[in-house]
């Protein structure tokens, strides 16, 4: 069959399998989320967690397991429920402090935000 | 939580509403600043120009101090300003949603990350990502191989001949079928991804998506090789002539780019 190229943002699911988790991501989001709050307002400064590039040719196929990931998330989950304990606290804490914003991230699924409310 | 603590939480959240932040869609080599025109979020499209750090720059636009949906129309803005700023210089796209207070506090990400971004800037040079995805229509594959494999076709007659219980020839009929299936999707994927090694600089496989797909990979592509790359998947398309191909490009290194950001208490 002829194959023709389609420019990037023509398939919306093609846009969203890369924005939603892919290139730079700043994970403070979940927390930020999860506080009740869009804005972090205890001092902050950004880290980088993790850097990786794929540079190597790889002909491995579906190499994500599904089965390992539903338990790596509800890990993470609760490391996010206990962070999320500790900034309330600090932030009842530092109320008075001269504080300053940094950054918020969407949550790229609503979920995240109904947990808070 | 007591009813005070909420409504001040509200209160202040309607404060942030009014101001103004910074949405940003990637991140760029550049000393100089520079403007993109009007193609960013928002309902009127905002005006896209750069934040810099020393010879950083991020890719930004006006937006209130929202959290913004992942829409169509959002997503699509967001696709939109990387692909227009990819045509002259080498991106590390920023995965939807990152919005920031001030310039400031973008200056501040450049310089907290200036090595890691400068490191996967000098990687990525010149480098685009390609999508290919490989469907195949199970039934037609399915009846081609009982043509070809003399196995399956004498079993297949059995079934269809045999007045008795089916039951066992039915169970093997099954799995030679899998087998089949699975060792004939592994050869196709293995000649394809072959096939584009030599044009191409790195290669992802995700997983596919569905029964049809057969292969989901995404593809790092010199600049210099693009049109090589091009052809060539032309070329792959016009040999399986059975498969059907989802070619889209090009991207952003989404799949070649992983650079986690954390935010940590200052004291």
């Amino acid at each position: 069959m002829a194959v023709e190229r389609a420019a990037g943002g023509t398939s919306l699911i093609d846009v969203l399998d890369r924005v939603l988790d892919k290139g730079i991501v700043i994970d403070a989001w979940v927390r930020v989320s999860l506080v009740g709050i869009d804005l972090i307002t205890v001092e902050a400064r950004v880290v980088v967690a993790s850097i990786d590039t794929y540079l190597k040719y790889s002909e491995a196929v579906g190499q994500v397991s599904p089965v390992s990931r539903p338990q790596a998330e509800l890990v993470a989950h609760q490391n996010v429920l206990a962070e999320n304990a500790a900034l309330r606290a600090e932030l009842a804490a530092s109320k008075s402090a001269a504080t300053r914003s940094v950054v918020t991230r969407a949550p790229s699924r609503r979920r995240t935000r109904s947990i808070e409310e | 939580m007591p009813a005070g603590g909420r409504r001040t939480r509200t209160q202040a959240a309607h404060a942030e509403e009014s101001q103004e932040g910074k949405y940003v869609y990637c991140v760029i080599k550049s000393e100089r600043s520079l403007s993109f025109g009007p193609l960013g979020i928002g309902s009127e499209p905002a005006d896209v120009h750069t934040v810099n750090y020393r010879d950083l720059a991020a890719i930004v636009s006006n937006t209130p101090m929202v959290v913004q949906d992942p829409t169509r129309d959002n997503v699509l803005a967001h696709q939109r300003v990387n692909e227009t700023v990819m045509q002259q210089h080498t991106v590390i796209p920023m995965s939807f949603g990152s919005v920031f207070k001030t310039d400031d506090d973008i200056m501040e990400l450049l310089r907290s990350a200036y090595d890691a971004f400068t490191d996967v800037l000098n990687k990525m040079q010149d480098k685009f990502e390609f999508g290919l995805k490989v469907l195949w229509d199970r039934d037609q594959i399915i009846r081609e191989i009982e043509m070809e494999d003399e196995d399956i076709r004498r079993l297949k007659g059995e079934i269809s001949s045999q007045k008795g219980s089916t039951y066992f020839a039915r169970m093997q009929y099954g799995r030679l079928i899998d087998a089949a299936l699975q060792s004939r999707s592994e050869r196709y994927v293995a000649e394809i991804f072959h096939a584009l090694r030599d044009v191409s600089v790195a290669s992802r496989s995700n997983k596919p998506i569905g029964d049809r797909m057969i292969m989901n990979a995404a593809f790092l592509v010199s600049r210099n090789l693009e049109q090589a790359f091009d052809a060539r998947v032309k070329d792959i398309g016009q040999r399986y002539d059975k498969l059907t191909f989802k070619y889209t490009g090009p991207w952003p290194p989404y799949n070649f780019v992983n650079i986690r950001l954390k935010l940590e208490r200052a004291h």
